[in-house]
């Protein structure tokens, strides 16, 4: 329930933000009358930054960053793990050895050092091509990457229920009645796979912004985009300074990881009353 | 299936698994530029000799497939080449900033096993009671708060605020504390080491006391009580040695990611560690560190999963072969 609450109030937040942030995200006009590194006051309820930026209004505008990550990511990771994984778990055999053999290759290659790698490197090369334009280019291939390497934990629990599912009566009837194998995968396994699904996949989002603020904390983020993970990059040099313009975002992403975490733990306990006794 | 022929599959598939993920590292890496390119792009200022002499050791004449081999058989031979920015052997480079990194990592870990066992031993005998709900909530806290929010967390307090500990660094340029560079040494440890700790502690004490739970509930932890046996010794001595096993897998990912997680825990404590190492690798585009900084986290990863295997067979003999 708590879940629930905190990653309401962070949608909240991202969608009325521009509506609810007391300045531009983009005012550093506290530059310009010596009040950068400003302590939280009335007209700065956050404290000011290091680069006068308000604090209060970069955190509101970070809300729809981290969301946009955490869902783009796992809608990439889901479609790949649920293809996968269902394939694997419906048609069994060699093809299961196969597909399952490939998620656990993918499982230990180094995600988070290999985004860092590639981000930085594709960084360089971009300079002077077309796809300097790409608006919130290195945010998309932040995106692409976690969502490209996060699919393997949804493959094998897909796996896992699809291969529950099949053998079941409603399953066997689909087939009877002559329907395809697609209907049978998506229109009759896959909505009751779903709620076992959805646990991995509400974890997996916590999971993908907190992959992208540490990402940013590094200084491998997206510099066209306010993100909590770039406020801590900007402002760690001058913790001891202005330790407000770390906390706020810090909290901020606190708030929302330990959202979804939540999330998770209250659907796996909905879904499988057997264990809460 | 035999025990031996078990084992010869695995290692055999692990191997695959190595080269698999190095192909993946070199091709993408060098699909998105090759190594003087990128560098031409990031220094403008280069020369045509400095430009022929990088592009001969790199065998940039020869096409990426047999770059791939040369790569592969000069790391065979445990060469992981020279380092660009600072001229040394990259394998010299991983050896003396991955001790300063394992130093932290290891007692980090130990400590939080047995710091675990104990939280959830307590949580798990006096489950439902207010101690368990406040040990398995200040875990589930403690394993949502992001690392590096823990460790600016304790920076601000311990160091800025009550000046105990230093802020940065594995040791003081001078002035060593009480004279001893040990002494020194142990000093800038403890920050680090106990956000580790505690990040790791709270993670194996919700996964622990799960299973310890579940183990209370079968019926020969029922039996053992009704032996006589005092409680503790029938937590500690029969349910504990069936909990921990599923806690393995994670252990051994903990081990196996030790030098996978150090960049974001080095650059909150500034500390001069093979993630340090890695982060100016990737600034300053040096690839051959980069590559074999990227294929050694691989191998430990596939490394510490096969201990664990090996673990788990070796502990568990209800575990199937196959």
């Amino acid at each position: 329930m708590l879940g629930l609450i905190l990653i309401a109030l962070v949608v909240v937040v991202a969608i009325v933000g521009p509506w609810l942030a007391p300045y531009t995200p983009n005012d550093q006009s506290a530059m310009l009358s010596f009040a950068a590194h400003g302590a939280p006051s009335w007209a700065h309820p956050f404290g000011t930054d290091r680069n006068g930026y308000d604090v209060l209004t970069r955190v509101i505008y970070g809300a729809p960053t981290a969301l946009a990550v955490g869902l783009g990511a796992m809608l990439v990771a889901s479609l790949i793990g649920i293809l996968v994984g269902g394939v694997a778990g419906y048609l069994g055999g060699l093809a299961d050895e196969l597909l399952m053999r490939l998620t656990e290759f993918f499982l230990v290659i180094p995600v988070f050092v290999m985004i860092l790698a590639v981000v930085r490197l594709f960084g360089v090369v971009v300079v002077g091509t077309w796809l300097e334009s790409v608006p919130f280019l290195n945010l998309s291939t932040i995106v692409l990457l976690l969502g490209i390497f996060g699919w393997p934990p949804i493959a094998r629990l897909a796996r896992a229920e699809f291969l529950r599912l099949k053998g079941m009566d409603f399953v066997e009837a689909a087939r009877c009645i002559g329907a395809q194998p697609r209907d049978i995968l998506f229109r009759h396994i896959l909505p009751n796979a779903l709620p076992s699904l959805a646990v991995v996949i509400a974890l997996g989002i916590g999971g993908a912004i907190l992959a992208e603020s540490m990402i940013s904390f590094l200084g491998f983020g997206d510099p066209k985009a306010i993100s909590w993970g770039q406020l801590l990059y900007f402002n760690y040099q001058v913790l001891r300074v202005s330790p407000w313009a770390v906390l706020a975002p810090g909290t901020a992403i606190f708030i929302t990881v330990l959202g979804f975490n939540l999330l998770a733990d209250g659907l796996s306990d909905a879904f499988n009353p057997r264990l809460k006794q | 299936m035999g025990i031996l022929r078990y084992l010869v599959r695995r290692l055999l598939f692990s191997v695959v698994l190595v080269l698999g993920v190095s192909a993946i590292i070199f091709f993408l890496l060098n699909a998105i530029g090759n190594p003087v390119d990128v560098l031409m792009a990031d220094n403008p200022g280069i020369t045509d000799e400095s430009l022929a002499a990088v592009k001969a050791y790199y065998h940039l004449d020869a096409s990426v497939g047999h770059r791939y081999l040369i790569w592969l058989g000069n790391i065979a031979r445990l060469n992981f080449g020279t380092s660009i920015t600072t001229n040394q052997p990259v394998g010299f480079m991983l050896l003396s900033f991955g001790a300063e990194t394992l130093k932290l990592q290891i007692p980090a870990i130990i400590l939080a096993l047995l710091l675990s066992i104990g939280f959830a031993a307590v949580a798990a005998m006096r489950q439902y009671t207010r101690l368990d709900f406040g040990v398995m909530s200040a875990a589930l806290l403690g394993h949502s708060l992001p690392g590096f929010l823990l460790g600016i967390l304790l920076i601000l307090i311990f160091a800025y605020w009550l000046g105990i500990f230093p802020s940065y660094g594995a040791y003081s340029t001078r002035n060593p504390l009480l004279g001893s560079y040990l002494a020194d040494g142990l000093w800038h440890m403890v920050l680090p080491l106990t956000m580790l700790t505690i990040f790791n502690t709270a993670t194996l004490t919700l996964l622990l006391r799960a299973n310890l739970v579940d183990v209370l509930r079968q019926d020969f932890i029922m039996a053992a009580r009704a032996s006589g046996l005092p409680e503790r010794r029938v937590v500690f001595h029969h349910a504990l040695r069936n909990a921990i096993i599923p806690v393995l897998t994670y252990l051994g990912i903990l081990f196996g990611l030790m030098l996978a997680t150090a960049p974001v825990t080095e650059t909150v404590f500034t500390w001069p560690g093979a993630g340090a190492l890695y982060l100016a690798a990737i600034q300053s585009l040096d690839y051959p560190v980069i590559m074999s900084e990227t294929l050694v986290i691989t191998v430990m990863l596939v490394g510490f999963t096969l201990l664990t295997d090996l673990a788990y067979v070796l502990i568990d003999p209800r575990i199937r072969l196959d």
